[in-house]
């Protein structure tokens, strides 16, 4: 098995983002399951990180929290997106995005010269 | 707005962090039983799911705890709970908590109480808008009362032409009126103004309005704005004054509104009143004479002018006024105009005092916090095993310097609060000295800004507290925790830091001690002064019949009141005890605040020489006996020296020293003399001396006597006015019954001024008494916290090193040895502590040289018994630790 990864600073809100984006609103398992799935379990996320990051993005407005009843019926507390939130992954993706191509750019194999 | 929004739900996440626990547990719990399900699902076997979910969560416990640090304020939570702690610590010590305590406190309370004056009366903004704009002109010449003489009407017009960087001129004439009250007559200080007056100032009513421009000049209704002060005192703050008539010197004026609080300067007002209720001061004497100088100016500085622009159009205009009318200004009395800011002046006599009294708490806070120091770091010392053990326990170097933080707030937190109980004592006897030095005195209180100055020095004192005690060096735990953390470091060379306060605490109490032995000695000296008098069994009474309108304009009325005070005299001569009572103008040991050039016949001054002046005063025949003024030749008034016969003078020695040293003055003729003659009821023709009477210290103790020229009551105007009593016992008994002969006699009259002599001289001495006391009282508080200190850090030294000692006293050394060994390490810091505290204190002596009388900032005497007697108790101190460590028993120690 491939070596485990840890979660870089500021990398995990953008996860934890997106992963609501694309479900809706889904408890801490869930956003953890839909994590380390997406990274092909390369991601390990103990409780210790997760919790603290999406108290953080409740704190700050980005996520809002409410008690349900999961599909199994259990009690869960689900997390949801707020227009808050959908603004700063928007702008965080594209951010990404472009950081990710320029260090595309610069670490490109070199052109055979000719 | 996000880190805002963070912020607040993390400040509300500390109050109510609590209640969400249970819910972040079921949280938690729902994850681990979700991922356990899956585990399952994929095949596990139950406890193996668990397990691994268990595995994978990476701990509930840390989750929790990290979800903890995000949710509320960890810092401020970990602070609590050692605040907590330290409170139970320190309960398990009262004794140490105590004393730290009360140190702190009397440290912490000096500086709250003497920081509120301070605040009040030199620092807080005015309240004037835009106060800092204003400034005040002083103008002076050389001599006695010459410090300020305020300026003329045609003067006043010159500086407003010429110096456009002031750009509004308030005038404002002293001028004292009677007031007939509900309950008698008394003579209030007001203030005359022009119209502009208010405006310039920056001041706004309470209620009513105040004097405009309309109110100016003679033919306008006389019109009364009432001080803020003056409207408690005299009406109880009644609001439906506004519109009242009332009678100032026989005449009707309408109250038309009254300022806000407000400092007046140079003397204080009960009242403004516009100019058209002194006849006097719209008379063309007034408006036109240039010597005639009777009004006090403060200007607002035009917008974008400055201070430095100002004085250059100033000192221009100044010098074209001398030019231009050289019989105004006689070259030898160096007549000057400075302009100072307003807050500045108000504050400037009080200035000198405030800050000595500053200076003097913030030694004893050094002092008070030094010795507290030193008292932490020995129990920091025998604490070390308790660190150590929280350090096994898994506590970092922050976590152990928050701990003593914590700490240190909690025994600041008590000091400050104690401290704040005393400065509430404190602050009214303050109080009380600074109304004798500023307008501002009652402008002190204890406010959130003095608190936020005393929470800012507990947190101060907190941290250097903190920081000062050395800790476990990380990674020397280990040695620490093998060597069982018992053995205390011995040596007093390994505590540098704890002699070094040491020295310091003696250094600040010499300092402390200089100044209290300089005060002391300028008040005794200042005590010991000889008034001039034969005796202190004088009791005066001041009764000005007569207003100076009344004077001036209404000359019938002289001789009526003449009448009056002759039966006024004839009545309280009648008392029993009493021996003689003289009358007088103005009454010995005070000013006259009456003074005229004056010449000599035959005798021409030297060019550039200044004119002399001397005091005008009246007296009867009997004035100089009752009041126990020296004859020193000739002989004094007699009932001859009437209104028809010839005009003679008596002068003091120190104006006859001026025009006649080595001379017999009797027999020549002096003269009053001045422009400003022409415009009072004074007559300049020549007098003949026919006596010498000794120089009374008129313009207080301190100050050198000046000149004084006396001439008969009867041949003068009654100008002021008042008795000199002389008992054979007990002159002050007869103070009520002389007030009451003199209020039946003249109803309406004010009484002022009843004192005896040796009053008079109390008032001049008891605030440098309270100056003295004040700086003492604090130098014998930081002796005793140094003396306290010494002994203490000896006394621990010595318990350090009762194995070493032991170990000497076995090797042969005898207890007077071990003796002489204690306290030559106490006499290193003594020595230390002297030297440097005498080198700082000759160098702060020269900074309370215009607080002293009679010593030199440089005393040798002051500064030698001040090293003697701290050098005494340092040796007192030592002493007691010394003996301890000689009654050693080797015998005992090495056993154990």
């Amino acid at each position: 098995m491939a070596e485990k990864l840890d979660v870089k600073q500021g990398t995990l809100a953008l996860m934890i983002l997106r992963t609501l984006d694309v479900l809706g609103p889904l408890h801490g398992y869930g956003v953890a399951r839909r994590i380390e799935e997406t990274s092909k379990n390369r991601l390990a996320l103990n409780y210790g990180t997760l919790y603290p990051a999406l108290l953080k993005l409740e704190q700050e407005g980005f996520v809002t929290a409410e008690w349900r009843q999961s599909e199994n019926n259990r009690r869960a507390k689900y997390y949801a997106l707020t227009a808050a939130g959908r603004k700063r992954l928007a702008r965080e993706a594209r951010d990404w995005h472009r950081t990710a191509d320029l260090i595309a750019a610069f670490l490109a194999p070199r052109p055979e010269a000719p | 707005m996000r880190p805002v929004r963070a912020a607040l739900a993390r400040i509300l996440g500390f109050f109510t962090g609590h209640r969400r626990d249970e819910a972040l547990r079921d949280e938690l719990q729902a994850h681990l039983d979700m991922e356990t399900a899956e585990n399952i699902r994929r095949g596990m076997r139950p406890a193996d799911a668990r397990r691994q979910a268990l595995l994978a969560s990476g701990g509930l416990t840390q989750a929790a705890e990290a979800v903890r640090d995000q949710r509320g304020l960890p810092w401020l939570e970990g602070l609590a709970a050692d605040l907590r702690y330290a409170l139970r610590a320190l309960r398990l010590s009262p004794a140490f908590t105590a004393v730290v305590v009360i140190t702190l406190a009397l440290g912490i309370g000096a500086n709250t109480a003497i920081f509120s004056v301070v605040r009040a009366v030199l620092l807080k903004p005015l309240p004037h808008r835009d106060g800092d704009r204003l400034v005040y002109l002083r103008h002076s010449m050389d001599g006695p009362g010459g410090a300020s003489i305020a300026f003329s009407v045609p003067e006043v017009r010159d500086l407003r032409t010429g110096a456009p960087s002031l750009g509004g001129i308030a005038e404002f004439s002293e001028w004292t009126v009677r007031f007939q009250a509900d309950d008698g007559a008394v003579r209030i200080d007001v203030g005359l103004v022009t119209g502009n007056y208010f405006d310039v100032m920056g001041l706004s009513p309470v209620l009513g309005r105040l004097t405009e421009p309309r109110d100016d000049g003679p033919g306008v209704p006389p019109v009364m704005v009432l001080t803020h002060a003056g409207w408690m005192k005299h009406f109880g703050g009644d609001s439906s004054v506004v519109g009242r008539q009332v009678r100032l010197d026989g005449t009707s004026v309408t109250v038309i509104g009254v300022l806000e609080p407000a400092p007046f300067f140079p003397g204080r007002a009960d009242a403004l009143l516009n100019m058209v209720i002194s006849e006097h001061h719209t008379s063309a004497f007034m408006v036109e004479g240039r010597t005639h100088r009777m009004t006090e100016m403060v200007a607002r500085l035009a917008p974008g002018a400055s201070v430095a622009q100002a004085r250059a159009e100033v000192a221009a205009v100044h010098a074209r006024m001398q030019r231009q009318f050289r019989d105004a200004y006689d070259p030898g009395s160096h007549y000057r105009v400075t302009v100072i800011g307003f807050k500045e002046v108000l504050g400037e006599r009080a200035r000198l005092t405030l800050w000595l009294l500053m200076g003097a708490a913030a030694f004893v806070l050094v002092i008070s916090a030094a010795s507290v120091a030193n008292l932490t770091l020995m129990r920091g010392v025998r604490r070390q095993h308790e660190l150590v053990v929280r350090a096994a326990l898994g506590a970092g170097l922050a976590r152990l310097r928050r701990f003593l933080l914590a700490e240190n707030l909690v025994l600041a937190g008590m000091g400050a609060i104690l401290g704040v109980v005393l400065a509430v004592g404190g602050v009214r006897l303050l109080t009380a000295l600074a109304e004798r030095y500023s307008p501002r005195a009652n402008e002190v209180r204890l406010d959130g800004v003095v608190f936020g100055f005393t929470f800012a020095v507990s947190v101060t004192v907190a941290l250097l507290l903190s920081f000062l005690a050395s800790l476990p060096r990380e990674g020397s735990f280990a040695s620490s925790i093998l060597a069982g953390a018992h053995r205390i470091s011995g040596s007093l060379s390994k505590h540098r830091l704890q002699r070094g306060l040491v020295v310091v605490q003696i250094a600040v109490s010499v300092v402390l001690l200089a100044g209290a032995g300089l005060l002391t000695r300028t008040m005794m000296r200042l005590a010991g002064v000889e008034t001039g008098l034969g005796t202190e069994e004088v009791l005066t009474i001041q009764v000005p019949l007569l207003t100076p309108a009344e004077l001036l304009f209404n000359p019938a009325s002289d001789a009526a009141a003449k009448e009056r005070y002759d039966r006024m005299r004839d009545e309280i001569a009648a008392l029993p005890g009493v021996l003689d009572v003289g009358i007088g103008s103005s009454m010995p040991l005070r000013s006259s605040g009456v003074r005229f050039e004056v010449k000599a016949e035959g005798k021409a001054l030297a060019a550039g020489e200044a004119m002399p002046r001397a005091e005008y005063r009246t007296a009867n025949p009997a004035f100089f006996r009752a009041a126990g003024i020296p004859l020193l030749r000739g002989r004094p008034f007699a009932a001859t020296d009437h209104r028809g016969s010839g005009r003679v003078v008596i002068i003091n020695r120190t104006l006859a020293d001026r025009y006649f040293p080595g001379e017999d003055p009797l027999g020549h003729r002096i003269a009053w003399t001045g422009d400003v003659l022409r415009f009072t009821p004074i007559s300049g023709e020549w007098r003949t001396i026919v006596g010498v009477v000794g120089n009374t210290r008129d313009g207080g103790l301190d100050a050198e006597p000046r000149a004084v020229m006396f001439m008969p009551f009867a041949q003068e105007l009654a100008i002021g006015g008042g008795f000199a009593i002389r008992a054979d016992s007990n002159v002050s008994a007869l103070a009520a019954a002389a007030t009451g002969i003199v209020r039946r006699i003249a109803p309406t009259a004010p009484i002022e001024n009843v004192l005896t002599v040796a009053q008079i001289k109390e008032q001049s001495v008891s605030p440098r008494r309270l100056n003295a006391a004040l700086v003492s009282s604090f130098g014998v508080l930081a002796v005793i916290i140094a003396a306290v200190g010494m002994a203490g850090v000896l006394a621990f030294s010595v318990s350090a090193r009762t194995t070493e000692i032991g170990i000497r006293m076995s090797l042969g050394a005898d207890s007077g040895r071990v003796q002489r060994m204690v306290l030559r390490e106490g006499g290193v810091l003594l020595v230390s502590g002297l030297v440097s505290g005498v080198a700082v204190a000759f160098l702060a002596a020269r900074g309370i040289r215009g607080l002293l009388f009679g010593v030199a900032p440089h005393d040798p005497a002051t500064f030698i018994g001040v090293a003697v007697m701290m050098a005494a108790i340092g040796v007192a101190a030592c002493w007691i630790p010394a003996l301890r460590a000689a009654r050693i028993d080797p015998a005992i120690t090495m056993r154990s």
